[in-house]
């Protein structure tokens, strides 16, 4: 439904983009992730159509944004960061023109702005001006015609910009509704939200695809140590660091000392599998008490600041 | 209409709504209508003058000089500023459909600028006797419309290069006075021989102010005609180079 082949774009000496690929299959909800400045916006805007790449292509469900332009950019949805609108114009107005440069019969204008301003809770302000809306609600009104000529490929830059917890829940059920028959691509900065919205994630960093796979794999190849937490009757730290100290792959981390007489103690886990197992049987073979011990679960947000310190630092020695 | 005429009809009935919308749009309005008003007044609304239009004709052309930069500055300039040419080019619409939608919404808000004169025509014609002549008063308003679209689309083309519209206004003030200025200034310039009357004809042809002129008198030359409409084609062609050239840029 989109792919995009090796994509480059520079702006003056600066390399924006290099060399970026991945293609999104119909029906999935995609996260681009990356810091500020990693290439986000400007792939977008290529896939968009707004900026042409300097090498390589984008097809929007077959039709080339170069060779074959207006199909491709009729095939997309697009909602720009910050939602750009003409502050003078009323919500319905500006949908009813949004629909007039898709060239829709007045018929079926008239319906899309009708059920993108129901999609996108916008019913009880369709003829307010939209310079004297709430920026949630101006964030809503480029949701709306985004979704309006109901295009297969809807790409979202920061979609829950501006909007209330309530909004973001309602944003994120259209999401997952719009999931099951469109293609959605969607940068954000929220990491969670990205998580639990989409079923893959790519991650951009400094102009070039660092990571792209479900959010579960990436976390499971996640390059960050885990945390291995546990709590034992013992409060001397030298038995305790001989003990799980030496089990292999672990590191050992800090012995806090409860209010109860236990001590809560942390592990660090660099590589290999679960070695849970492994220190539950050095504490029963040393006579440890042990009444919890668990593993913190990786997270999306520890792989990207990961893969972020590891980009740098590659940066850096080049 | 398909393609790139629904996307111009598109973005010309949006700027054209837009300019009532906002204050500038209404100011630009009272400023030309209380100009032609006092210039009708006192030099045409006098005993023993003949009923013609001809001394707001003559104006219209200074009046509009100051007063379509102020149209044409906030075309592009303003979608460039907001970010709102974003959403408007990554639609299906053209580039050169954008600017000819842009043109002609822009160039349906001058008419209705123009528009209010039409009431002084209307009180020319109940206070003089014989009645003016309509021939010289519809040539006199094919030149205001005529010189409002080589000055809105050299506007435009100024617009297309900036987000900043005070710098899109400056560039199209200045623009057009050296449309109607340097002819002259360049015609007076020309050694007087002979071999020279090439150089002569050809700044003479360019000499704007001689056509409206004309035009003033209730003259319709079609070569005036011609002159104005393909200029302001090329001009709006170029403003449709110069949005292109932002995504090359």
């Amino acid at each position: 439904m989109l792919v995009v082949d090796r994509v480059h774009k520079s702006f003056g000496k600066h390399a924006a983009v290099r060399g970026v690929s991945f293609d999104l299959p119909r029906g999935q909800v995609v996260g681009l992730l990356g810091p500020n400045g990693a290439g986000k916006t400007t792939t977008i805007r290529m896939i968009t159509g707004f900026l042409p790449p300097d090498q390589g292509r984008v097809l929007v469900d077959g039709h080339d944004t170069l060779d074959d332009s207006a199909a491709a950019r009729r095939s997309i949805g697009y909602l720009p960061e910050s939602a750009p609108l003409y502050p003078e114009m009323s919500v319905r107005g500006y949908l009813e023109y949004r629909g007039r440069l898709f060239a829709m019969p007045r018929r079926a204008r008239k319906v899309a702005v009708d059920r993108a301003l129901t999609r996108c809770w916008l019913s009880e302000v369709a003829d307010r001006r939209i310079g004297h809306l709430s920026k949630g609600y101006k964030q809503r009104v480029g949701l709306a015609s985004a979704l309006l000529h109901d295009p297969p490929v809807v790409i979202l830059d920061e979609p829950s910009n501006g909007l209330d917890p309530t909004q973001i829940s309602e944003t994120r059920r259209l999401i997952a509704e719009l999931g099951q028959t469109h293609t959605l691509l969607i940068s954000s900065h929220i990491l969670p939200e990205v998580e639990r919205t989409c079923t893959r994630v790519v991650i951009i960093i400094r102009g070039v695809v660092r990571a792209d796979g479900t959010p579960s794999d990436l976390i499971a190849r996640g390059t960050g140590p885990a945390r291995i937490t546990l709590e034992v009757r013992t409060a001397d730290d030298s038995l305790l660091r001989g003990t799980l100290g030496s089990i292999p792959g672990l590191s050992f981390g800090s012995a806090v000392p409860t209010a109860d007489g236990w001590s809560s103690v942390t592990l660090l886990q660099q590589s290999g599998t679960d070695a849970r197992e492994a220190v539950a049987a050095s504490c029963a073979a040393k006579g440890i008490p042990l009444r919890a011990l668990a593993r913190e679960r990786s997270t999306l947000e520890g792989v990207f600041l990961s893969l972020l310190e590891s980009g740098e630092a590659r940066e850096a020695s080049a | 209409m398909i393609g790139p005429a629904c996307v111009a009809w598109a973005v010309a009935r949006r700027e054209f709504s837009s300019f009532f919308r906002i204050p500038l749009g209404w100011i630009i309005i009272a400023v030309f209508s209380l100009f032609a008003a006092a210039i009708f007044c006192s030099m045409t609304l006098r005993s023993g003058q003949v009923a013609t239009m001809r001394a707001v004709f003559a104006w219209a052309g200074w009046l509009l000089w100051p007063l379509v930069p102020a149209v044409s500055m906030r075309l592009l300039a303003e979608e460039y500023r907001t970010g709102t040419i974003e959403p408007l080019m990554t639609s299906p619409a053209g580039d050169y459909a954008v600017v000819v939608g842009k043109f002609a919404g822009a160039m349906a808000f001058v008419a209705c600028l123009i528009a209010p004169t039409l009431v002084l025509v209307a009180v020319l014609a109940a206070l003089s006797s014989p009645a003016p002549d309509a021939g010289p008063i519809l040539a006199g308003y094919l030149a205001i419309l005529l010189t409002g679209s080589l000055y809105l689309s050299l506007g435009l083309l100024a617009s297309s290069l900036t987000n900043n519209q005070t710098l899109a206004y400056l560039l199209a003030f200045f623009g057009i006075l050296g449309v109607l200025t340097l002819p002259q200034i360049a015609l007076s310039a020309v050694p007087p021989n002979a071999s020279w009357d090439w150089a002569r004809t050809t700044l003479a042809s360019l000499n704007v102010n001689a056509r409206i002129v004309d035009f003033a008198r209730g003259v319709i030359d079609l070569s005036h005609v011609t002159f104005f409409i393909t200029t302001s084609a090329v001009l709006v062609l170029l403003a449709g180079v110069g949005l292109e050239s932002r995504r090359w840029r």
